[in-house]
């Protein structure tokens, strides 16, 4: 302590411990904290806080679980079934993500001449500062029943009537690819370009396939890129508000939109709190297990 | 080597419509902000007019439909957007600073611990920042007895400015790790042995080097408080940015007054984009001069092919904008020519729309009498999905009165 406060002199090491413990403490950990508990706690006005009926209680998860005591069901399939519609669905989107943007990547980091790839990287840039809700409302033009691509598909006579891509969540999932495909693209082009040019040839010359190189030198050179695109492009589109406001149709939900339900609509805090808990849980999860299978460490995810 | 050609051929078929991909959507979207039409389409193409970023029109149908420059909303919002996105760049890029800063003096053994803690926020989703920051302040408000602590906890754009800091102090703080990674500290100790006070070492040597990353820390902090909504729509309370009137009106119903938005921001992020490339590019060039010519000659040779080198030696870049300046005119000039660009056009598609929809309703209300006569109740006659099935209601019109067709036919 005596060091640092010599290495810095005082007034900036005072800058320092008060900026780090403001957003450390103060941003990051008791927030959290704070909601963990409180989604533990009954849903009582302000008021009787503190008081008798303010007590430790499981009933947010067991609704979660159980669904409501007045309900028949044995399990709380509306909400079950949301919550694990939108795990596979963010799972599977992250998957084609990396598909579709592994070529991309490889393209601009090992293929394309320097001044291309730098042109593309930054035309890559541009639509990823635009607004998500605008991304989302561009694509709700294309897919809406009198949209762009029903009215084109018409025209030439490839269908009849308009298709309610809407209804059908087509525009949902598309959406939300288009939303983040950019955060896979980043991770895995910078992974690529590390690895050394001369290992790709050294693998032609030795007669390797196309496949087989790509197989066992450039995926597991790419593997902290990959895991950290997939991680990014999970945790985005699991906890994505944006897209599903504007691009999911009436009856389908998003996990985030219930926990809004709970929050802004049934004004019942405690129990969103308890649903946001289960997110940042399986967030969680799902970052300790990229780390355990590509078995890199957290500070390789995020860079 | 021919396989090998075929196949870059394929890859770049392959990059050309992901490209589509990834800006067809945008392109589309921009278009429908010159229709004339209420609902932002391409293909039934109306007039061509400004009118979505001026006024906007009162639609065919009673609704209102405010232009760019007569939302008093989206202007309000644009405000609260800008005085959040202050607050932010002055909050995280100190923090984000400080805690790079630390880093690198903190004892090997907590780095790690201190790294995850510092990262987390990233891994965490939007949502779950802006309540747990939203229940965390609702509960220092209640305490806090109507003092200041009561209306700063109350207060949506300080809780949003807390809440979006939280996360964007980490996109500052890896932009400063980066940065101070290839600090050379014998320049600190350098000015310590000529006697310059610590504070003195902090302003006249670190701050002056990483000042390229704290400008492109603000120009991030800025960007990114100023387009997220997961975490804002919680914590804003009762007030709106910008992204939250976007998302209200976008789910009331879509109306090309968005797209001209759209095509604003477009701009503005491609004119900041560019002008950042362009700096950018310059002090590349400023430390490439610097570098040794070996280095900068092996680079070359390892990325660059000769072939292309001469390709891009000409400046393309003054040929494309003149080229889409004189596009511009002529399809200006054509639109003209055509008569679908101006008011004349505009009435006279109004007047066709009027007569059609007064058409329509009055089929509509056949066939809701039809509907409720053979009591079907279960929405088949609700013909647009888009407008919430508000027609699948056979009793609708009935209620209602019916539409004031008298009014319609006026003009």
């Amino acid at each position: 302590m005596n060091y640092f406060f010599n290495k810095n002199g005082p007034l900036i090491s005072t800058y320092l411990i008060i900026s780090i413990g403001f957003w450390l403490i103060f941003l990051i950990i008791i927030p959290q904290l704070y909601m963990f508990d409180l989604s533990f706690r009954p849903n009582i006005p302000t008021l009787l806080r503190g008081g008798p009926d303010d007590v430790y209680t499981l009933v947010h998860y067991k609704h979660f679980l159980f669904g409501s005591e007045t309900s028949g069901e044995r399990y709380n399939y509306v909400d079950v079934r949301v919550f694990l519609d939108t795990i596979l669905t963010a799972i599977l989107i992250t998957l084609i993500n990396l598909c579709f943007c592994y070529p991309i990547a490889f393209y601009i980091a090992k293929v394309a001449s320097a001044k291309t790839a730098r042109l593309l990287i930054v035309s890559l840039i541009i639509p990823f500062w635009i607004n998500e809700l605008l991304r989302s409302f561009a694509l709700r033009i294309l897919f809406a029943g009198e949209g762009f691509i029903n009215n084109v598909l018409i025209k030439m006579g490839v269908i009849d009537t308009g298709i309610n891509f809407i209804a059908m969540d087509v525009a949902l999932y598309t959406g939300l690819n288009y939303a983040y495909i950019l955060l896979m693209i980043f991770p895995l082009y910078n992974a690529i370009e590390t690895l050394d040019k001369n290992q790709l040839e050294a693998a032609e010359d030795l007669g390797s396939s196309m496949i087989r190189t790509h197989l066992r030198i450039v995926i597991p050179h790419a593997k902290a890129g990959i895991a950290s695109g997939c991680t990014m492009v999970f945790m985005l589109t699991a906890g994505a508000l944006a897209t599903p406001v504007v691009l999911s149709s009436p009856n389908t939900f998003w996990f985030t939109q219930l926990i809004y339900q709970w929050f802004n609509m049934n004004d019942n805090w405690p129990r969103g709190a308890a649903y946001s808990v289960v997110l940042l849980t399986v967030s969680v999860v799902f970052v300790l297990l990229m780390m355990k299978i590509f078995k890199v460490k957290i500070g390789e995810i995020v860079r | 080597m021919k396989s090998q050609q075929a196949l870059n051929i394929l890859l770049g078929i392959y990059i050309f419509i992901f490209f589509t991909y990834l800006f067809g959507p945008l392109v589309i979207m921009s278009i429908t902000a010159f229709n004339s039409a209420e609902f932002p389409s391409v293909t039934p193409w109306e007039c061509f007019s400004f009118r979505w970023f001026n006024e906007g029109k009162i639609a065919y149908d009673g609704q209102h439909l405010a232009g760019l420059a007569t939302d008093w909303r989206l202007h309000e919002g644009l405000i609260t957007s800008l005085k959040i996105g202050l607050g932010v760049v002055l909050l995280s890029v100190p923090i984000g600073l400080s805690a790079a800063l630390v880093l690198t003096q903190v004892h090997s053994r907590f780095r790690t611990a201190f790294y995850s803690v510092s990262i987390m926020p990233v891994l965490f989703p939007g949502v779950i920042i802006g309540i747990s920051t939203v229940v965390l302040w609702d509960r220092i408000a209640s305490m806090g007895g109507g003092g200041l602590a009561t209306q700063l906890g109350r207060n949506g754009i300080f809780l949003t400015i807390l809440a979006q800091t939280c996360f964007i102090s980490t996109y500052c703080f890896l932009i400063f790790v980066a940065r101070l990674q290839r600090f050379d500290q014998t320049q600190e100790e350098a000015a310590l042995d000529l006697g310059a006070s610590q504070t003195q070492v902090f302003f006249k040597i670190l701050i002056p080097y990483m000042m390229p990353a704290i400008a492109s820390s603000c120009v991030i902090a800025f960007l990114a408080s100023f387009e997220n909504y997961n975490t804002t729509v919680f914590s804003i309370l009762s007030d709106q940015t910008l992204t939250t009137v976007i998302a209200s009106k976008v789910r009331l119903g879509i109306s090309p007054a968005i797209s001209s938005l759209a095509l604003v921001i477009i701009l503005i992020t491609l004119t900041v984009t560019i002008v950042y490339e362009v700096l950018r590019r310059r002090e590349d060039e400023k430390n490439r001069a610097i570098g040794s010519d070996a280095l900068y000659a092996q680079t070359l040779d390892s990325r660059l092919k000769k072939i292309d080198k001469s390709e891009f030696s000409i400046p393309k870049p003054i040929f494309g904008v003149l080229l889409v300046i004189i596009v511009c005119i002529f399809s200006f000039n054509k639109l003209v020519e055509n008569e679908i660009y101006g008011s004349a056009c505009i009435a006279a598609k109004e007047k066709e729309k009027k007569s059609n929809f007064a058409e329509q309703l009055k089929l509509l209300q056949k066939n809701a009498d039809k509907a409720s006569q053979t009591s079907v109740q279960n929405g088949e006659t609700g013909q647009k999905k888009e407008f919430g099935d508000i027609f699948g209601d056979p009793d609708l019109f009935k209620n209602f009165g019916g539409f004031d067709t008298k009014k319609k036919e006026d003009p």
